[in-house]
């Protein structure tokens, strides 16, 4: 398979109020052609900040300290202006976001806001724009498209906005889709549509996806690869099974641990301890050390660099060392695949 | 839509109602009878003639809505007396029928210092004042009235006009070469008579009605001659006590006309004064925020914030009288309105300037505010991640969005250009309507205070009734209809 964007070193700083924000520390990331990549990690873990600097989409405060981003032969780490960036968002890495209910102009009929990006790259005719934005809405799933193209944005329930949204993100035939927790905002009905109807388009154009989200069940459902982030770094990424079945760093565990799903009866619901450490000051050794109840003294002092677990599985974790002691995966880990299978038959 | 209007009308009404009701109440019984004649210059001269100054003050209190009043002698003429002086002597048979009837029917009555002879009072409860008020509003000529007609003729100018006979007024229907051309007595709005500035006219008239120096024209009298006058002779309302001079030269009667003036009225020259202002303040301010809000936090961002800062704590008196001083100094304009009055434009440069320079500071804040605002929003954010141009974001979404409520304002924005400015008015001398309320309320003009706060109670439920219906066709989040009845549509199969 193809990379198609390759991020390096990525190293993303904000300042705020005089203080220097270290959002993500040196991130790595490869993007196959086609593939989905699902990037999993808490609030405050980097996944947004790290989608937003793919497109030039960081706020004002925020810059591109170090590190490349590689796409088609560019490094979009070093553009700038708004206006460097226009051949690539939207035409090239399209996103969509979270809200579906403030994502579109709420004074602007929908069909308008489609047509608008239509015409944005193509230079087509009012004409043909109107026509495609048209085909856009029916092949996004909304019934009577020619009707419902001159209606507002209002006059749509969250799951046909968020519907809008993405025919908006397709609008110039897009490579990489970007989805910042694009079912979020939607209940749970609705949310397998709007997976299912990015999965269809995804096949049927080429598309490839990186969906943020702190839903693991999206994650299981349409990701092919699986990138945890903690406190701005990817600490481990594999394939989806070997994220869910074979995962070797402690903070995946934990993470799949806290899934109220896999709760023993009798138990009470796993939570991970402590807080993630602050980005305001530069972080010794394993940033998830303090609240790792696998922690070895090394991972105080000095920060691990990435071990193979499997093909294409890496996680960054002294656990993987050689010399590290053996030690065995939590409780509710261990034969997941066969309780998976007893919760959801 | 329809019934939401009529509700909301109705709903107008109502709080109409309530602020007449309430200005009604603290102008009749929070001031004392007394002050009225503050400044009227008859009761210093009637101060040897006790009974006549009795007399006086009574008659104005009833004409101004206080009290009826009733002496011995007007109950002597309407009951037929035979010999007057007879039934007017307070120990007559007449005089104390007066005053068992009155004494019944709630009235004070009172003997008058020197003669003796009787009177009767009796205060007017509000809710009658308040009534009489409503009653009072709209003045339509009876045309059917016993003894009444109209037809078709010619005025004096040989113009087609309608013509009434045993109306108030003359002329029902008219043409002349003043906007809007054809005019109307038919139906008048009065709130009452002015006392005692602008003494013996209606509110309505004081207002709207044209000032400064009379035109002489040559018109036609009723008894043929023609002759140079100043009256406006389309204005002629019939004459009760017309004197012998006034019946030779309108033997039809209609001999009670007003003059024909040049000047526009108050509100004319207020509404011309900030309605430049007001296209100045938004010609320039919104331009302006537009600049700062794209150049956010830029040094042009700054340099508008200062303006405004400054101009929002600075008194507008200060400015107002610097820019006349600079006007008058450098730029050779008039300092004084009447220097060379309402006919030249000059006259209105440096009030419609220093009208519109703070104006502008509040525009510039506003527009800068929304724009900003908007700017912030996710569908911004999207449009820019779907790779929209930053100059297509900022005009086909951001100032369109904010556009909104800068609209909403709008009509206010006009119709309160109406209620005049106060301390440019008064810095210029120009006579408009921004002193007209403080002027009124200093004399106790109390028909003048009453007949200003409807005036500007309706401009004002005009102004947000028109505000919301513009802002209904802009945004087409929000529908003028009634909540009640919109559930009820949508319980409709």
């Amino acid at each position: 398979m193809a990379v198609i964007l390759k991020v390096e070193g990525l190293e993303v700083e904000f300042s705020v109020r005089g203080q220097r924000l270290k959002a993500i520390r040196k991130a790595s990331l490869d993007l196959y052609e086609k593939e989905t990549l699902a990037i999993v990690g808490e609030s405050g873990s980097g996944k947004s900040v790290l989608i937003k600097s793919l497109t030039g989409m960081l706020e004002e405060n925020g810059e591109i300290t170090k590190g490349s981003i590689k796409f088609e032969g560019m490094d979009l780490a070093t553009l700038k202006k708004n206006s460097q960036w226009q051949g690539i968002r939207g035409k090239k890495i399209a996103t969509v976001f979270q809200d579906p209910m403030t994502a579109l102009n709420p004074m602007r009929r929908v069909g308008s806001q489609i047509e608008e990006a239509i015409q944005l790259h193509s230079g087509e005719s009012r004409k043909s724009a109107r026509k495609k934005a048209i085909e856009l809405m029916e092949k996004v799933g909304i019934e009577g498209a020619a009707s419902r193209f001159s209606q507002y944005p209002h006059e749509f329930s969250g799951g046909m906005r968020q519907r809008i949204v993405i025919a908006i993100a397709l609008a110039c035939q897009p490579k990489v889709l970007l989805c910042d927790e694009p079912t979020t905002a939607l209940d749970v009905r609705v949310q397998a549509q709007i997976l299912d109807l990015i999965s269809g388009l995804q096949e049927e154009l080429g598309l490839t996806v990186i969906y943020i989200t702190h839903d693991l069940g999206v994650v299981a459902s349409v990701a092919d690869r699986v990138a945890i982030m903690y406190a701005g770094q990817i600490v481990e990424y594999g394939g989806v099974e070997d994220i869910f079945y074979r995962c070797a760093h402690p903070y995946t565990w934990a993470l799949l641990s806290s899934l109220p799903q896999l709760a023993f009866g009798n138990e009470g619901i796993y939570a991970i301890g402590g807080t993630p450490p602050s980005l305001y000051h530069d972080i010794k050794g394993d940033a998830f050390a303090p609240r790792n109840p696998y922690a070895l003294k090394i991972d105080f002092e000095e920060e691990p660099p990435f071990f193979k677990v499997g093909d294409g599985h890496y996680a960054k974790t002294w656990l993987m060392d050689p010399r590290a002691p053996k030690v065995k995966r939590p409780k509710a880990l261990q034969n997941l695949h066969g309780r998976l299978k007893e919760i959801y038959p | 839509m329809k019934s939401y209007l009529i509700m909301r009308l109705l709903r107008s009404f109502i709080s109409l109602t309530l602020v007449m009701s309430i200005v009604f109440s603290l102008i009749y019984t929070a001031i004392p009878k007394d002050r009225v004649f503050y400044t009227d210059t008859n009761i210093e001269k009637l101060q040897k003639r006790p009974d006549d100054l009795t007399n006086y003050k009574h008659l104005q209190w009833a004409r101004l809505g206080f009290t009826e009043y009733k002496t011995l002698a007007e109950f002597c003429r309407e009951s037929g007396a035979l010999d007057l002086s007879a039934c007017n002597d307070s120990g007559s048979d007449d005089a104390r029928l007066f005053f068992e009837k009155y004494l019944s029917l709630g009235f004070t009555v009172e003997a008058f210092p020197q003669s003796g002879t009787l009177f009767a009072y009796r205060e007017i409860p509000n809710y009658r004042r308040i009534l009489n008020f409503w009653g009072n509003l709209f003045q339509v000529e009876n045309v059917f009235a016993k003894g009444s007609g109209l037809h078709f003729g010619r005025d004096f100018n040989g113009n087609l006009a309608l013509i009434g006979r045993g109306t108030r007024h003359k002329y029902l229907i008219y043409a002349n070469g003043a906007f809007p051309f054809i005019h109307q007595n038919l139906v008048r709005i009065s709130l009452g008579q002015s006392y005692p500035t602008y003494r013996g006219q209606d509110v309505v008239q004081v207002i709207s009605g044209r000032q400064g120096r009379k035109v002489v024209q040559q018109a036609r009298l009723g008894n043929g001659e023609v002759v140079e006058t100043a009256l406006d002779l389309h204005s002629c309302r019939y004459n009760e006590n017309p004197s012998l001079q006034l019946l030779g030269m309108f033997p039809d009667g209609f001999s009670d006309c007003s003059p024909m003036r040049r000047g526009p009225s108050m509100l004319a020259i207020s509404f011309i004064l900030g309605f430049g202002s007001l296209v100045l303040s938004y010609g320039i301010g919104l331009p302006l925020g537009v600049l700062m809000a794209s150049h956010q936090g830029k040094w042009i961002d700054r340099l508008g914030q200062a303006y405004i800062i400054v101009m929002m704590s600075v008194p507008s008196l200060a400015y107002v009288v610097l820019i006349r001083y600079l006007g008058g100094r450098y730029g050779g304009l008039p300092t004084m309105f009447a220097l060379y009055g309402s006919q030249d434009i000059r006259s209105f440069m440096l009030p419609t300037l220093s009208l519109a320079i703070g104006s502008v500071a509040g525009r510039m804040m506003w527009m800068r505010r929304y724009m900003v605002d908007q700017s912030s929003q996710d569908y911004v954010r999207f449009a820019r991640a779907t790779g929209l141009g930053e100059g297509r974001i900022f005009s086909r979404h951001i100032f369109r969005n904010a556009i909104g409520p800068i609209a909403h304002g709008l009509p206010a924005a006009v119709i309160f250009t109406l209620s005049g400015a106060l301390i440019t008015e008064s810095v210029y001398g120009i006579p408009g309507m921004g002193k007209l309320l403080p002027d009124s309320i200093a004399v106790y003009n109390n028909t003048m205070v009453i007949g200003i706060t409807f005036f500007f109670t309706v401009l004002s439920i005009l102004s947000t009734l028109l505000g919301d219906m513009l802002l209904a066709i802009l945004d087409p989040r929000i529908a003028l209809y009634d909540k009640h009845k919109a559930g009820k549509r949508r319980k409709k199969p």
